[in-house]
């Protein structure tokens, strides 16, 4: 396994991402805005896409994704997660299209999203489009509280109501760092969230 | 139950018509004239009239959906709007004149009513034509009776709620309901009253080119509960028919409001209905809702929260076949704190059929401890057919918590041979998982629905391509 990273700076609003060799690929990005295409061409294709959001003040976050499977046997899996305070927004929208010819694909797609302010605003809209009949396709959306007992657990154990929330915060994140991490071995250089400059990793294993 | 009918040319059943009789029928298309003309023959106040006027400069202005199923076919000039099919509304089913008499015991309503209903009431083309409540339920106060009569006898009540859940500016298609409905239910629950057997209102189209506008207005007072049920036939023609229904449904405090619909229109109808609930505290709506036919339908029963506690559920289900697209799905608006919803939408594409879920969860600043769970389930039964999932979510408070999955699959494979191995040959076995997958849906319906609605769907599913 290649432990490079290869870091594309994205310029324009739209990439494109056209898979068209077999193999297992990462990509991952953090605070990134705009669109993200991905062609899967060929079959026995396993990619993962990671995604991270942190919102601070008022950042504005407008990201869409596309799995576009039209080989089949092939797999793809997007773990979006997002924590917001103060102000921020997220708007969301990931599509997940299997064309006629695409069989035997599986395409997954979670989005998980804190709302740490009442003032933030989450926009998600997890799509599906499905013109095969032999695939496994599910989305799963959640937003929301931290987890209440949880919450309730870490404060018995002595820490206050800012130390719980920054440890369970942390622990959300890192669900999807420690992935990246598994698939390489140095970790990606972190985004500035506050001013919400953006890193395209892809990582091809 | 295994299904042991095995005719692979099944018909739609319904799809027979009768000689067209009416004793009016407006000119094709439609104007300001048609319109004061439908308000002139019903003798409406003039209240209502200039509503009519209003909703048609909307409908007029108004463009039509950018998004969803193709609806550009749809020629509003080729349309009657209106048809009177008799003089005057009757009481017993003898009464009627043979044809539409025929067409409901083909239906099989009047065999229905005698068995389990509370109240029926039978809309053919713009009119309904016969209506009957049991007479306890009048006594407590209970009215169930159509729109027009609404109007005519309880019109204080009428104009209170008319177009305050739906406005007539809402959609192009709710402008044009509100220009020329007719027809329709009209269904006030007094406090604390509990009307224990379903209503029901079954909705026959049987004119060629014809547009069907029932309006449908149910307020259920505090503390009441009633249940609705529709069902909606219609003949096959070459050319295309419109149901365009706009149903307005107020639960008070504590009420609980359930609406049925089987809905069974032949493949030619355009079914683009709105459906929406005001719901105040406690109060609780359930919206079950089952779309096997029709070419096209584009409906999404809504739930608006507005009471502390108020909770909305919608329960669906969508069968497409050949040439069939169905856009269905459900929205829920929560605008007040401690509010649940939940949504289960299962849906099955066949022979080309496409199905597709659009929903949208909002939940408003101040609407705390929201909570919401919605599901949607797929199968996709040949490679020729297509499934979508388009849910939105629009969160904009803090204490909440939102859950959404989807899964979209074909038949399990394990699962057939399985069936096979007992001796199940493949088209039964077929049937039989369809109906378990959409079983979590039909328990929730009354039990004659349930079991037609499975037969329905095995004979949709048989000789569809393994």
């Amino acid at each position: 396994m290649s432990n490079k990273f290869q870091i594309i700076k994205l310029e324009t609003k739209e990439k494109r991402l056209i898979y068209d060799k077999p193999g297992n690929y990462s990509v991952y990005f953090e605070n990134l805005s705009g669109d993200l295409i991905f062609d899967i061409i060929t079959p026995g294709v396993q990619l993962n896409i990671y995604g991270l959001y942190i919102g601070k003040k008022n950042c504005e976050f407008k990201i869409n994704t596309f799995q576009n499977h039209k080989a089949p046997l092939s797999m793809s899996n997007l773990l979006i997660k997002g924590v917001f305070y103060d102000e921020s927004k997220l708007y969301y929208r990931g599509l997940i299209r299997i064309e006629k010819n695409a069989q035997k694909s599986h395409a997954y797609q979670k989005n998980q999203n804190l709302m740490m302010s009442k003032d933030c605003f989450i926009d998600s809209k997890p799509y599906l489009e499905i013109l095969a009949n032999d695939v496994f396709c599910t989305h799963g959306s959640t937003t929301g509280r931290l987890d209440q007992e949880q919450m309730f657990y870490t404060k018995t154990r002595g820490l206050n109501e800012k130390q719980a929330e920054e440890l369970l915060v942390e622990g959300f994140i890192n669900e999807v760092r420690n992935l990246v991490i598994l698939g390489s071995k140095t970790t990606p250089e972190s985004a500035n969230n506050d001013s919400g400059r953006v890193h395209f990793v892809h990582l091809p294993e | 139950m295994v299904m042991k009918n095995t005719d692979l040319n099944f018909e739609y059943k319904y799809g027979f018509s009768m000689p067209e009789k009416h004793v009016f029928k407006s000119r094709k298309g439609i104007d300001e004239d048609v319109v004061r003309q439908i308000s002139s023959l019903k003798k409406e106040p003039s209240w209502m009239t200039a509503f009519r006027l209003k909703a048609y400069k909307v409908f007029r202005n108004k463009q039509m959906p950018v998004w969803g199923a193709d609806l550009s076919k749809i020629d509003f000039n080729d349309i009657y709007y209106y048809i009177k099919p008799t003089e005057k509304q009757v009481n017993s089913w003898e009464d009627l004149p043979k044809e539409i008499k025929d067409t409901y015991d083909k239906i099989g309503v009047p065999e229905a009513e005698k068995k389990f209903l509370a109240g029926v009431s039978a809309q053919y083309e713009s009119e309904v034509v016969y209506e009957s409540i049991q007479k306890e339920l009048t006594r407590q106060g209970v009215i169930f009776c159509d729109m027009d009569t609404g109007l005519r006898k309880y019109p204080e009540i009428v104009k209170k709620y008319f177009g305050t859940v739906i406005s007539l500016y809402d959609n192009k298609f709710a402008s044009l309901n509100s220009s020329v409905w007719s027809g329709g239910s009209f269904v006030y629950v007094p406090n604390g009253v509990k009307v224990t057997l379903p209503l029901q209102a079954y909705f026959r189209i049987n004119a060629q080119n014809f547009g069907q506008f029932e309006r449908t207005l149910i307020i259920a007072e505090e503390d009441s509960f009633v249940h609705y049920v529709e069902g909606c036939t219609a003949p096959i023609y070459t050319t295309s028919s419109l149901h365009a229904a706009v149903v307005e449904i107020i639960v008070k405090k504590n009420a609980r409001v359930r609406y049925t619909t089987v809905q069974n229109w032949s493949k030619n109808v355009y079914n683009l209905v709105t459906k929406r609930s005001k719901v105040y505290e406690n109060g609780v709506m359930e919206w079950v809702d089952c779309n096997i036919g029709s070419g096209v339908t584009m409906k999404y029963p809504s739930c608006y929260l507005v009471g502390d506690g108020a909770r909305g559920e919608v329960l669906s289900i969508a069968y497409a076949g050949d040439s069939q697209h169905q856009d269905a799905g459900a929205k829920m608006i929560h605008l007040a704190p401690n509010t649940t919803s939940r949504i289960i939408s299962k849906s099955i594409s066949s022979k080309g059929g496409r199905t597709s879920y659009r929903g949208l969860v909002q939940v408003s600043p101040g609407a705390k401890n929201a909570k919401v769970y919605v599901t949607c389930d797929a199968l996709i039964i040949d490679e020729k057919s297509r499934s979508d999932t388009y849910p939105d979510m629009r969160i904009k408070e803090k204490e909440v918590d939102i859950q959404h999955e989807a899964t979209v699959e074909k038949l399990g494979e394990e699962k057939l041979f399985y069936l096979a191995s007992r001796g199940i040959n493949k088209t039964e076995a077929e049937g039989l998982l369809v109906n378990g997958f959409i079983d979590p849906v039909t328990k929730e319906i009354p039990l004659e629905y349930s079991i037609e609605l499975n037969r329905l769907i095995n004979l949709e599913m048989e000789g569809s391509v393994g």
